[in-house]
């Protein structure tokens, strides 16, 4: 089952901008580990649902996995061989925006190196360089 | 408590600003700020690697030494991260005094192997790692270690649970604040019918878009009548 949003306001969207670094989103909040993106991209519903799969077939029910990044970016595409014009193109796929330091996927009760060789598995997936982290220190 | 506090020399932040404080980082010096007291905050630049030190071992009281001021007890109030959240960009310090009762949050380590985490699919979950107390200075813990031995599948063990090392110390997170609790996985199984309701729904609804009205021409009417408009609705035909 794709995710993609339940309403929304609008069909279509703007493109906008993309080189921002995350301001929020950016840490470990609900599980113990995360795996974090370092560079910014649109993220398509299917290769978060590829990334899900891939982490809950290595965990085989272990532990409990968040997806803490939601595709409600609609993204239009005209057809092959199309001349231009003739208005905005139907929309293709569902995108999380991820910017640099955006947190992907997190992990909780489980031991650190099975959550570090879940989130590689799920990592190889991601169309963006990712790394691995641990919560922060806080005050 | 750590006996005693580290000492941080500072000197004062002349120019203030982004910029100014990336050149202090790039020349190894931490931006920070003191206040508290009444008095006026004061930006300063600390020396870099010695503060971060003593920030990643959980120091939060230090003895700070301003160029041209006397020294003043702060206490660590918040960091900032940069956008990767690897390093500390920032720190805020609060001046406090010896006697002084403070808030502040300390880190929970759950010790020990919970009875429940033997059931197949139990997973031990700690949505929070850390709770607000209120004590002295001098008594200020580094961690409180709670035991979670005896934790079993649907207990789960809360804020108020937690026996607060010294006497003096109050808890000011709420007391149905849940430190840790073991649940089990539960597995998501698709139905056909959930499956027939997700293919119908391919496309989300659109709140904006304008619903027919009912008895309303169908489109090629609706072109038809549009037509029909534009030729009658000349000025000619107003004016008559």
């Amino acid at each position: 089952m794709a995710l993609m949003p339940k309403r929304v306001k609008f069909r279509k969207e703007f493109r906008r901008v993309r080189d921002r670094k995350a301001t929020k989103g950016n840490y470990v909040a609900y599980g113990d580990y995360g795996l974090q993106a370092l560079e910014g991209t649109w993220l398509p519903a299917r290769v978060i649902e590829a990334g899900r799969v891939g982490a809950q077939h290595f965990l085989k029910r272990e532990g409990k996995l968040f997806i803490r990044v939601f595709p409600n970016k609609p993204i239009s595409k005209k057809p092959l061989e199309t001349r231009m014009g003739t208005g905005k193109a139907d929309v293709d796929y569902w995108a999380a925006r991820v910017k640099p330091g955006t947190m992907l996927f997190e992990i909780a009760g489980v031991s650190e190196a099975t959550a570090r060789s879940t989130l590689a598995r799920v990592a190889s997936k991601m169309p963006v360089r990712c790394r691995f982290v641990k919560r922060r220190v806080t005050v | 408590m750590h006996e005693k506090n580290p000492l941080l020399s500072a000197s004062k932040r002349e120019r203030l600003g982004s910029r100014y404080a990336q050149r202090a980082r790039a020349a190894g010096h931490l931006p920070a700020v003191v206040y508290g007291h009444g008095q006026a905050p004061l930006a300063v630049n600390l020396p870099a690697k010695e503060t971060l030190n003593h920030i990643h071992k959980g120091e939060k009281v230090f003895t700070m030494a301003i160029a041209g001021e006397d020294q003043t007890l702060v206490l660590l109030k918040d960091i900032q991260f940069d956008y990767l959240g690897t390093n500390i960009v920032h720190a805020d310090f609060a001046r406090v005094d010896l006697n002084e009762r403070i808030h502040t949050r300390v880190h929970i380590n759950l010790v020990g192997e919970a009875v429940g985490l033997k059931t197949a699919g139990a997973i031990l979950m700690h949505p929070t790692t850390e709770i607000e107390i209120e004590c002295r200075v001098t008594e200020l813990p580094d961690s409180i270690e709670v035991s979670i031995t005896d934790l079993d599948v649907g207990h789960a063990i809360t804020a108020g649970d937690v026996t607060l090392p010294g006497s003096g110390m109050k808890l000011i997170t709420d007391v149905h604040a849940i430190l840790a609790q073991i649940v089990i996985q539960k597995e998501e199984v698709i139905t056909a019918e959930a499956a027939a309701v997700a293919a119908e729904a391919a496309q989300p609804e659109v709140i904006t878009a304008k619903k027919p009205e009912e008895g309303a021409p169908a489109a090629g009417d609706k072109a038809k009548a549009g037509d029909k408009g534009k030729a009658g609705g000349s000025g000619g035909d107003k004016k008559k």
